[in-house]
């Protein structure tokens, strides 16, 4: 084919964009149904937390090698999924991205969208061999942007990634739940992502961003950014473990844990003020916010001991076996 | 349905690593025809160090194949597409299928692929009637044949395919430079991959392995293999740096070092090679652990040395990097 797009695909940005681009392509391909907040939950991207020292605003997407994250999460959709990506500025960089815009293309041939760091995550969802164009979305603005093929993957960000998905298996749900929750309970116990220290994850997340407001030394434009996204994945964990009671025995205790912990976040809006037409954290009512985050942080500490125990009920062959694959120092 | 085999494509097991499997494809394809040796160490693969505190056989291929394999190949300007995973994921027969294609496909433009059989191996042909791929291991003459349903299906739960695309020419003494810069890292470095209770990498591999021999406490079959197996790493090493301190002799200290460590495996080898477990007294075995020891603590002064002298040649750029040893 010479042009391919995709009407089918609508990115709208709710969750975290990898998940809204996931949510995208997928729901449009016919490859998942159901609420976002189930694809959030059960490919473990909900429970990501990522908070750098100063709150930056990239924390939202810096919540691990991508890779090395997103390949599991897809996994336990029962998708096939392939990606590549990289240092835009490494030598192999040129042959890499001419071979992503065959696999792309193929990919739309197929029907299928494909997650792309633009950035922060959007999807590509048709492309012009006339003009050698993609057509690509990000979910907040209305219509779609243009990528030309030999741009592919040259961005602000000195990286470049793409992630294709393919055929589907069956993963009975109450399986991708349990992997979900050790997934979850993984990021908790993990403090810092592997290529930057300042970039703390899971339970030391919390203590990054209290540690933050404190002492009034943050970016504006991320501090909002952090708040709102956690508080939204806060809302899609609570939404998802309602649903996965159903299916796996021992979670009601954790959700009673985040019932309670939407109940304090959900105001967490109302600690922001506009200011000369931005949206700022309210200084004068940082310590009320730091209370409720650390009221947050031992209830969520209280349902990771929950996934704790189910998770030891069961038999857990990926983390017992050393892998071949998975945490590296980028180089 | 179609039969194709690569004629003239095998592996000979030499370097008793992914090397054995990089080198016979690079060579056929012509990319580049530098010795084993050499390729040991432009791609930095020979400088790994890893074992397992017991001594197991998987001691040498325990590290990042997703990480490592990919760089290897980027490292001396070579394109390539890989997966890797568990076998017993339920995901496992998609990838199967896409892994055989792909391996298929590379071979319909003339080009092998490495593969986890339970060993790196090359994948040089395919034949569709058989519903078979064919590889050559190293050990056995001929080819070996492998059902495509049973790709991926080894003793431990990894699948691993690599298919090698394209050569980029890159600058001979940039890959040079790099190499020794990531020498200098895999010396000081745990592979984070691996838990280090388990594991130790570098520099604390040979204390770790001191450790295990002093104690009495290791697997005495992975102990053979483990020795073999870095005794024909380090020997590539030794040819690497004496190779490249003919073009700077600065490096001459360094490549000096690596050769005592070479000699110093090349005798632990032989040491293990006489070992029988199963006959030779407990005062006969202990003697050869010491012995061992003996060799190990040689070499690792002067891994140590090199790898001194190696910062100290490759200072400006060590500094440059300590932060983000990935600016290249």
């Amino acid at each position: 084919m010479t042009s391919v797009y995709l009407e089918g695909v609508q990115m709208k940005r709710e969750s975290k964009s990898f998940i809204d681009s996931l949510y995208a392509i997928l729901t449009a391909a016919d490859l998942f149904s159901g609420p976002k907040y189930m694809l959030s939950g059960l490919s473990g991207m909900a429970f990501k937390f990522s908070v750098h020292e100063q709150l930056w605003f990239m924390s939202v997407s810096a919540y691990g090698e991508w890779g090395t994250v997103h390949q599991p999460a897809v996994d336990n959709l029962g998708l096939f999924t392939s990606y590549d990506g990289g240092r835009n500025r490494h030598p192999t960089f040129r042959y890499y991205q001419q071979d992503a815009v065959q696999w792309i293309k193929a990919s739309l041939d197929q029907g299928i969208g494909v997650i792309y760091w633009i950035p922060e995550f959007g999807v590509i969802h048709g492309y012009d061999d006339e003009d050698e164009i993609f057509w690509v979305q990000n979910g907040v603005n209305a219509g779609s942007q243009v990528v030309l093929y030999d741009n592919l993957g040259i961005n602000s960000t000195p990286f470049w990634y793409v992630q294709m998905v393919g055929g589907k298996v069956e993963v009975p749900v109450e399986v991708a739940i349990l992997e979900a929750i050790r997934m979850a309970i993984d990021d908790w116990d993990t403090d810092h992502i592997l290529s930057n220290a300042s970039v703390a994850t899971g339970r030391m997340a919390y203590t990054f961003l209290i540690r933050a407001l404190n002492l009034e030394s943050f970016d504006e434009k991320g501090a909002v950014y952090i708040l709102r996204s956690y508080q939204y994945s806060r809302s899609e964990i609570r939404d998802f473990l309602q649903e996965a009671c159903l299916h796996l025995g021992g979670l009601q205790e954790a959700l009673s844990s985040y019932d309670q912990l939407n109940e304090i976040v959900v105001p967490v809006q109302t600690y922001m003020i506009m200011q000369d037409g931005h949206r700022k954290i309210d200084r004068r009512r940082i310590p009320e916010l730091v209370e409720i985050l650390i009221q947050a942080t031992a209830l969520e500490e209280e349902a990771m001991r929950v996934f704790r125990h189910i998770s030891s009920q069961y038999p857990d062959p990926i983390r017992s076996t050393v892998p071949r694959w998975g945490k590296h120092t980028p180089r | 349905m179609k039969t194709h085999i690569l004629e003239g494509l095998h592996m000979k097991s030499e370097s008793m690593s992914y090397i054995d499997a990089l080198h016979a494809i690079v060579d056929y394809q012509g990319w580049n025809k530098k010795s084993k040796a050499m390729l040991s160490g432009m791609t930095v693969t020979g400088f790994r160090f890893t074992v397992n505190r017991n001594l197991f056989e998987e001691s040498s291929t325990a590290y990042n194949w997703m990480a490592e394999n990919l760089l290897a190949a980027d490292f001396i300007g070579i394109t390539a597409s890989q997966q890797a995973g568990f076998s017993f994921s339920a995901t496992f027969p998609l990838y199967q299928a896409y892994a055989v294609q792909s391996m298929k496909d590379s071979i319909d433009q003339q080009r092998g692929s490495i593969i986890w059989k339970d060993q790196f191996v090359i994948v040089t042909g395919y034949d569709d009637e058989q519903q078979s791929l064919y590889y050559s291991d190293g050990n056995m003459p001929g080819l070996q044949r492998l059902s495509y349903a049973e790709f991926g299906r080894n003793d431990a739960p990894y699948w691993y395919f690599q298919v090698l695309e394209e050569q980029i020419e890159l600058d001979e003494i940039g890959i040079y430079q790099e190499s020794l810069m990531q020498a200098i890292y895999k010396w000081e470095t745990h592979d984070p991959m691996l838990p280090s209770s388990e594991y130790a990498c570098g520099r604390a591999a040979y204390e770790a392995m001191i450790v295990a021999l002093e104690s009495g406490v290791y697997d005495h079959v992975g102990v053979q293999r483990v020795i073999q197996d870095y005794a024909a790493s380090k020997r590539d090493i030794g040819i690497y740096m004496s190779q490249l301190s003919r073009q700077w002799t600065e490096l001459h200290p360094a490549s000096l070092h690596y050769q005592y460590v070479s000699d110093n495996f090349e005798k632990m080898a032989l040491v293990v090679q006489e070992l029988n477990f199963e006959n030779h007294l407990a005062v006969r075995i202990k003697s050869v652990e010491e012995e061992l020891t003996q060799h190990l603590m040689k070499a690792a002064y002067h891994e140590e040395l090199a790898v001194q002298a190696l910062k100290e040649y490759m200072q400006e750029r060590v500094v440059n990097r300590a932060q983000d040893i990935g600016l290249r």
